[in-house]
């Protein structure tokens, strides 16, 4: 089972790597969505099944294909540009921090004795039907307030995106 | 087999790196969303990760992640119905150009 | 009295005696606990007097006689409550009745307390002083008729008797000297009671400093009565200071005075003060200033024994320790007093003014009286306090009569023969000056008498200048009368020359100097009539004292239990009558057979005594010594001390306030404009630069807002980190 972790986790960095890096915008989204693959393959390495099958159905099946649409209707800024302008002014200062960042958060976690707890295997079981009804029965609440702020953000993504098309003569 | 937490965390912890540099280095806002949802992604390995290891036997942080998710994928949506808004009005979507907020 | 007296030693007679004596005490125990009315109504009547205004006369003057009157009445029961007293016998002692209170309290235990006492001694001077003071104020009504601050007058002179009857019927040191001061203060409004005169004004202020000078020591003396014995009470069953004078008087004092001795002597220079003693005597006469009725109940009767009543009140701690019926303090008194009579006799002869001549011979009275109390005689000295005070009073009224009479003519130069036009005020005249001049029976002869007994029995050198002095008082009160009285009238001299200069100048109208006659005129009734009853008394009183009628009654009331000193008593009197008679003799000789026709000729005696009558004349230049030496220390000292504080302490003034003007300037260019206003200023410029500044990172643009956040995250972070991470 190491053997798989080391492996998911190197598409996983590699998907994010290229992500952000590719000069291309569609390039970029496809080396998101193997990113969102090699999370889901953690995610059942870690035995939460339906997490995984959630982040599949939602990432990959919703937010890239959105973002693929988003491309397709922001067209003209795509084509090969040069590093110069791939990256913003200033762009050492961020790489900097998020190397500070992570060298923190590497830093954070050595010696921590909870970061040592080892896997819980079979132990760890995330059963559908469980999910189900605490979704229903605790988490209610959470669930309604979903489906409010779900509709909040698709009526107000139509309207800020329709309006221009409204106003084209 | 034993693949102990604090692999998972550092592996969120530099994904999650991946991401900031990437929404901060980057000019075109779509690759900033890209990074966002990068780091947000990595948030919700470590949750899961973590509900691996110590809390297996309640489902709270499952129900986070899946909220979280929902969160995410609708921010998504109106952010990039932001950027085909400004795309409109700017004819781009380059961020440096975006500062009439400039004070 | 006779009674008790004949009843000697049955037990029946004994016992009945004591009962008779319990019920006496507890009368007079009564009579002493309404002591305190006697000042109350003459100070009620100030107090409402205060507050009348100027057109008010006749219930000022009505509130002052009445309240008197009250005061008189109480006193004058008291004073018969006393009377029967001081059984013959062994076990004679003075009746004394107190009551204390006490009149406020500090701390735990200490308080201040407040007396009245009725014995006969207090007994005797109240009704003196009050019944005195009744005939001077009524007196007064006409003397002050023309006065435009009438209402003023008997304001004072109301508050004047409170405070002396205050003092007479005091048993505390306290208010003894409360009394004290405001007798001294009376004596100081009235005296300048026409205060716009200069000399008026002068006169008051010389009165008030120089008995101030003697209550310096009076205080003095109080306060180390009060320190040595731990109570100002005069008689508190055994308590009082008084009644421990003979502990005193074993504790050394100071030089030849026992504690005793010290505290009588430091006393008696508040009395010297006040009854114008030799160095202290300057002012009594300047304070004939005032108006005649205050001349004649301050300045003769009345403030001027207050002294003389001290000294009798205060008189066992004169006798403490006695050594051969004398101590220091006595001794010391008597010379002083001796010497004072002798002195003011002189200066009476060479005197022009009629007041001033009464005022030397009171001063010389005076020190009869002290020189009397310093030969030991108690009771001496008091009678002729008491008969001194009748007919002086009645000399001086019959001056104010004499001055009102002539139209405010005062040297008696330019009087002469008024027995023509003033009989009543003539008659009772000569009546007080036998009386002064010591002619038997009138009152004055045994009063001197008494006098001149107990100082021959002391010291005979002091008896022969006392009976020069008495010599030189019957002289100078026969001149007196020779230039007032009788020959011819000269008054009229100076205003016919001033008559003759009008009708030279302009019409002989009415002017308003009063000149409508120029001759003089007899009083008012309301005015002779309290003349004519104290000359009354003046003859009557000597009898209470003399060894014919039932033994000598004034001592036996006053003081039982000093003894009268035996022999030499014929030739004291022979002495005293005989000098009497040939001061009169002298005086009729140089002023009587041939008196003066004009007004300005020279006095007969100045030609053959020629410097030393001048000398007389102008007071044995006592005043223009002090002059020379006192005043002209005390005004250096004022220079100097003006200099001082001009130079010294403005100095340091100017200093310090050019100091405090330099270090503000200093802050105010340091603190104020370089750091205050700079620093303001400073930083208001940095803020807007940092405002700029800041600004700056406002550039709209997202990412850079982004990388801000990260940066922040990422700080925070290492601080978390740095908390766990020990």
């Amino acid at each position: 089972m190491n053997a798989a972790f080391w492996i998911i986790s190197a598409i996983t960095l590699v998907g994010a790597v290229l992500a952000v890096t590719l000069r291309n915008l569609v390039h970029c989204v496809l080396s998101l969505i193997l990113f969102f693959l090699g999370l889901a393959a953690h995610y059942f390495l870690l035995r939460a099944d339906f997490i995984a099958a959630v982040q599949i159905l939602i990432y990959v099946g919703a937010v890239a294909v959105l973002i693929l649409f988003t491309i397709m209707l922001t067209r003209n800024v795509t084509g090969t540009e040069g590093p110069r302008e791939v990256l913003g002014g200033k762009w050492w200062a961020g790489a900097f921090i998020a190397a500070v960042l992570a060298v923190l958060l590497c830093w954070a976690v050595r010696g921590d004795k909870i970061a040592a707890a080892l896997s819980a295997g079979d132990k760890a079981k995330s059963s559908v039907v469980e999910i189900g009804k605490i979704l229903i029965a605790d988490w209610i609440v959470p669930f309604e307030a979903m489906a409010v702020l779900l509709t909040a953000a698709l009526i107000g993504a139509v309207v800020i995106a329709l309006e221009e098309i409204r106003r084209r003569p | 087999m034993s693949i102990p937490l604090g692999h998972y965390l550092i592996l969120s912890g530099i994904l999650f790196a991946i991401g900031l540099c990437g929404a901060l280095t980057r000019k075109n806002a779509i690759i900033v969303l890209i990074a966002i949802e990068v780091m947000f992604n990595a948030g919700i390995l470590n949750l899961i990760a973590f509900w691996h290891y110590k809390q297996f036997a309640v489902l709270t942080a499952q129900m986070f992640a899946i909220f979280a998710i929902s969160i995410a994928a609708a921010e998504s949506a109106v952010g990039l119905a932001l950027v085909i808004a400004i795309y409109r009005h700017y004819r781009s979507v380059d961020v440096e150009e975006m500062k009439s907020l400039k004070g | 009295m006779k009674r008790l007296n004949a009843q000697r030693s049955t037990l029946n007679v004994r016992r009945s005696t004591f009962n008779e004596l319990k019920e006496r005490m507890e009368h007079l125990q009564q009579l002493a606990r309404q002591q305190w009315l006697i000042p109350f109504f003459p100070l009620l009547a100030a107090a409402i007097q205060s507050l009348l205004k100027r057109e008010q006369r006749k219930v000022s003057a009505g509130l002052a006689i009445g309240a008197l009157s009250l005061s008189c009445f109480v006193a004058l029961r008291a004073f018969w409550g006393t009377m029967g007293g001081g059984h013959g016998g062994e076990h004679h002692e003075v009746e004394r009745a107190i009551w204390n209170f006490t009149w406020l309290k500090y701390g735990d235990n200490g308080s201040l307390d407040m007396g009245f006492i009725l014995d006969p001694l207090t007994a005797g001077m109240a009704a003196m002083v009050a019944f005195v003071g009744l005939m001077i104020f009524i007196n007064a009504t006409g003397y002050m008729a023309e006065d435009e601050n009438f209402t003023r007058f008997f304001c004072f002179m109301s508050l004047f008797a409170a405070a002396m009857l205050g003092l007479v019927v005091a048993n505390n040191l306290l208010l003894f000297f409360i009394c004290w001061e405001l007798v001294g203060l009376c004596s100081y409004l009235l005296i300048g009671f026409w205060h716009f005169k200069p000399s008026a004004s002068a006169a008051m202020k010389k009165a008030f400093i120089t008995t101030r000078i003697g209550d310096i020591g009076f205080f003095l003396g109080v306060l180390t009565l009060y320190w040595q014995t731990g109570t100002l009470n005069l008689y508190d069953h055994g308590r009082g200071a008084l009644e421990q004078a003979d502990k005193l008087a074993q504790i050394g004092g100071w030089w030849i005075f026992s504690m005793a001795g010290l505290i009588a002597v430091l006393l008696f220079f508040g009395a010297m003060g006040k009854s114008a003693q030799f160095p202290l005597h300057v002012w009594l006469p300047d304070a004939m200033e005032g108006p005649t009725p205050v001349s004649a109940l301050i300045h003769a009767a009345t403030m001027v024994a207050a002294g003389v009543f001290m000294v009798g009140r205060m008189f066992p701690l004169f006798t403490a320790g006695a050594v051969g019926g004398s101590t220091p303090a006595l001794d010391f008194m008597m010379w002083i007093g001796c010497f004072t009579a002798v002195f003011s006799a002189t200066i009476a002869v060479g005197q022009f003014d009629i007041k001033r001549v009464l005022a030397y011979s009171t001063c010389s009275q005076l020190g009869y009286m002290v020189m009397a109390l310093g030969a030991g005689g108690l009771v001496a000295g008091q009678f002729h306090l008491l008969t001194h005070a009748f007919f002086k009073a009645l000399l001086f009224l019959g001056a104010g009569s004499v001055i009102i009479g002539t139209h405010h003519e005062q040297d008696m130069r330019k009087m002469g023969g008024l027995r023509k036009y003033m009989p009543i005020t003539f008659a009772c005249y000569m009546v007080g000056m036998l009386a002064l001049s010591g002619v038997p029976p009138f009152a004055g002869f045994f009063s001197k008498d008494e006098v001149l007994l107990v100082t021959y029995h002391r010291s005979k050198l002091a008896w022969g200048l006392a009976t020069f002095a008495a010599f030189l008082t019957a002289f100078y009160m026969t001149r007196q009368i020779c230039m007032v009285f009788f020959g011819k009238w000269r008054g009229g001299e100076r205003e016919q020359e001033h008559e003759k200069e009008h009708e030279e100048k302009h019409e002989h109208e009415e002017d308003g100097h009063g000149h409508g006659d120029h001759e003089p005129h007899e009083i008012p009734w309301n005015m002779w009539m309290p003349i004519a009853v104290l000359s009354v008394f003046a003859v009557v009183l000597g009898f209470f004292a003399t060894p014919f009628i039932g033994g000598n009654l004034f001592h036996r009331y006053v003081a039982p239990e000093e003894h009268m000193p035996e022999g030499g008593t014929g030739t004291v009197m022979v002495l005293s009558i005989a000098v009497g008679a040939l001061g009169i003799l002298f005086g009729y000789l140089i002023y009587g057979r041939k008196p003066m026709e004009h007004a300005d000729e020279p006095d007969p005696l100045a030609k053959p005594l020629g410097g030393l009558f001048t000398c007389l004349n102008r007071k044995w230049y006592i005043d223009e010594l002090y002059e020379a030496t006192i005043i002209r220390l005390t005004m250096a000292c004022g220079v100097l001390f003006r200099l001082i504080d001009e130079l010294v302490i403005d100095g340091i003034l100017h200093t310090i306030v050019w100091l405090t003007k330099v270090i503000s300037q200093f802050f105010h260019w340091v603190g104020d404009e370089f750091f205050i206003n700079g620093g303001f200023d400073t930083a208001c410029e940095s803020v807007r630069d940092s405002g700029g500044l800041l600004s700056r990172l406002q550039n709209g643009r997202v990412q850079n807002y982004f990388r801000v956040l990260s940066i922040g995250a990422a700080v925070l972070l290492v601080l978390y980190f740095l908390k766990l991470n020990p």
